[in-house]
């Protein structure tokens, strides 16, 4: 959480000096601080991912990172992931998606990002909280020494964001500030 | 001190407010050949390009007062790259008329995501009765509390079309007129030794599919596997239809393209509604 302060204290200052009577309404302004720090989460979850699939990894350590990647996701968030090979979706809970990638049974693993991301609008949903997708390209190459099988693939990674208005108490006055939070994921293998 | 903290707060701020690209990349990693660019990778970005509403690497987005916002020029380029070029038949010329009629200087048209008029087909495998079954949901937007949510607003599942099958003419079987004078006691042959029962129904019964649908989800006897295709109509340019599909192939024609486009005459949309909604 303290890492994001910053974000949490532009998006404060956004919502203070841009809006009063609509403050519910998301200014072009406003949506760029949100996109910046659903950024810098879906940036962290990257870096999990990366750490979590790494095979020097000790367990223990992966086992600490899964926990603080699963704090960037909302309650009951999956992973939808599908291939080349199959247009079905198969449907895995965060913390079990983590746990497949750490067990994958090769001798060193590379995950890294494309440089291109994009960033959708914010929608309102019923219960007022905003949603939105971000979507990323990861590239996985694997390495398996025994067999000498190198696998690699490139997935599309379209992640929900969920934007909601919350309240803290700073030095005994409410602050208004957006939070970001995770959501379901897709992955689907691209021809890349 | 505290004056040297809100300092560095606000370098934070302006840091995190104006420095593009927010920082998934560093050195080494992959960089994008121009085709993840070119995609069209969410319907979002579908709906932005084809009202040009973002710039053309999408990084920006454009809002009402944007001097590059809903431009024609840029709009002719987006929509230009909006199609299926690969398998999709769509002539030529039918692709330019739609583009000089969205794109018309005197009345543009532009998609709106809260406009109506278009859903979602989604193809999904359910299991039924022990078998993988296909069934197709079609979802629309609608309204709801603070904001929008999609809906299941009908569904085609073939178990259930086949289970509706009302005969007509001399076979159909029916409850001749006087019933009621035996106080409709010809019920009990009619149900129980027709397989037909839907025959002593109304001319314009029409099974509720859906109703059907949620009432055996209920009851545990359909339960919900996966999703394999998603598409979408759109009925929103006055006088056209067109199909939105995912393509994920090699290349820079991918993501969310036109597949299919029809110029609508008097009565098409009926026509075209029937044949996407596969009910009859």
């Amino acid at each position: 959480m303290k890492k994001y302060i910053p974000s949490l204290l532009l998006l404060f200052f956004a919502a203070f000096s841009l809006a009063t009577a609509q403050s519910d309404n998301i200014s072009p302004q406003r949506k760029q601080a949100i996109d910046s720090l659903a950024l810098e989460k879906v940036r962290d979850l990257s870096k999990y991912i990366s750490i979590i699939g790494n095979k020097q990894t000790q367990f223990s350590e992966a086992t600490r990172v899964m926990d603080r990647a699963e704090e960037l996701f909302a309650p009951d968030a999956e992973m939808g992931v599908s291939s080349l090979s199959s247009n079905e979706v198969a449907y895995y809970k965060v913390r079990r998606y983590f746990e497949r990638l750490m067990a994958l049974n090769y001798d060193q693993v590379t995950i890294s990002w494309y440089d291109i991301h994009y960033i959708s609008d914010l929608e309102r949903q019923p219960d007022g909280r905003y949603v939105g997708v971000v979507t990323i390209y990861q590239r996985f190459e694997g390495t398996s020494v025994e067999s000498g099988l190198n696998y690699r693939d490139t997935t599309k990674k379209d992640i929900t964001i969920y934007v909601e208005k919350k309240q803290t108490q700073v030095a005994g006055r409410t602050i208004e500030f957006w939070d970001v939070m995770l959501g379901d994921i897709r992955v689907t293998e691209t021809s890349a | 001190m505290r004056k040297s903290i809100q300092l560095v707060i606000i370098l934070n701020i302006l840091f995190i407010q104006f420095v593009p690209g927010q920082g998934l990349y560093s050195p080494g990693q992959p960089e994008d050949d121009g085709r993840f660019a070119a995609s069209t990778k969410q319907v979002n970005q579908f709906f932005r390009r084809f009202n040009g509403e973002e710039s053309q690497d999408g990084k920006q987005r454009y809002y009402s007062g944007d001097k590059e916002y809903r431009d024609r020029a840029l709009r002719r380029q987006f929509i230009g790259i909006l199609f299926d070029n690969e398998t999709s038949s769509t002539p030529k010329s039918l692709k330019n008329e739609f583009l000089n009629t969205v794109n018309a200087e005197n009345y543009p048209q532009y998609l709106n995501f809260h406009g109506g008029d278009w859903f979602a087909e989604v193809h999904s495998i359910f299991t039924f009765q022990g078998k993988r079954e296909p069934v197709v949901l079609f979802m629309k937007l609608q309204p709801e509390g603070l904001g929008f949510e999609w809906v299941i607003d009908r569904i085609s599942f073939d178990p259930f079309k086949q289970a509706f099958n009302k005969p007509e003419g001399d076979v159909k079987k029916f409850l001749h007129p006087l019933s009621h004078e035996l106080g409709f006691m010809n019920l009990r042959r009619a149900l129980e030794e027709n397989k037909k029962p839907e025959s002593y129904t109304p001319s314009d019964f029409k099974p509720d599919y859906l109703t059907l649908f949620l009432y055996e989800i209920k009851k545990g006897n359909i339960r919900f596997e996966t999703v394999t295709d998603v598409k979408f109509h759109f009925f929103q340019i006055k006088d056209w239809y067109f199909e939105l599909s995912q393509f994920n192939r090699p290349g820079f024609n991918t993501g969310w393209l036109i597949s299919n486009l029809v110029k609508l005459g008097e009565s098409d949309k009926e026509v075209i509604l029937k044949y996407i909604y596969d009910q009859d």
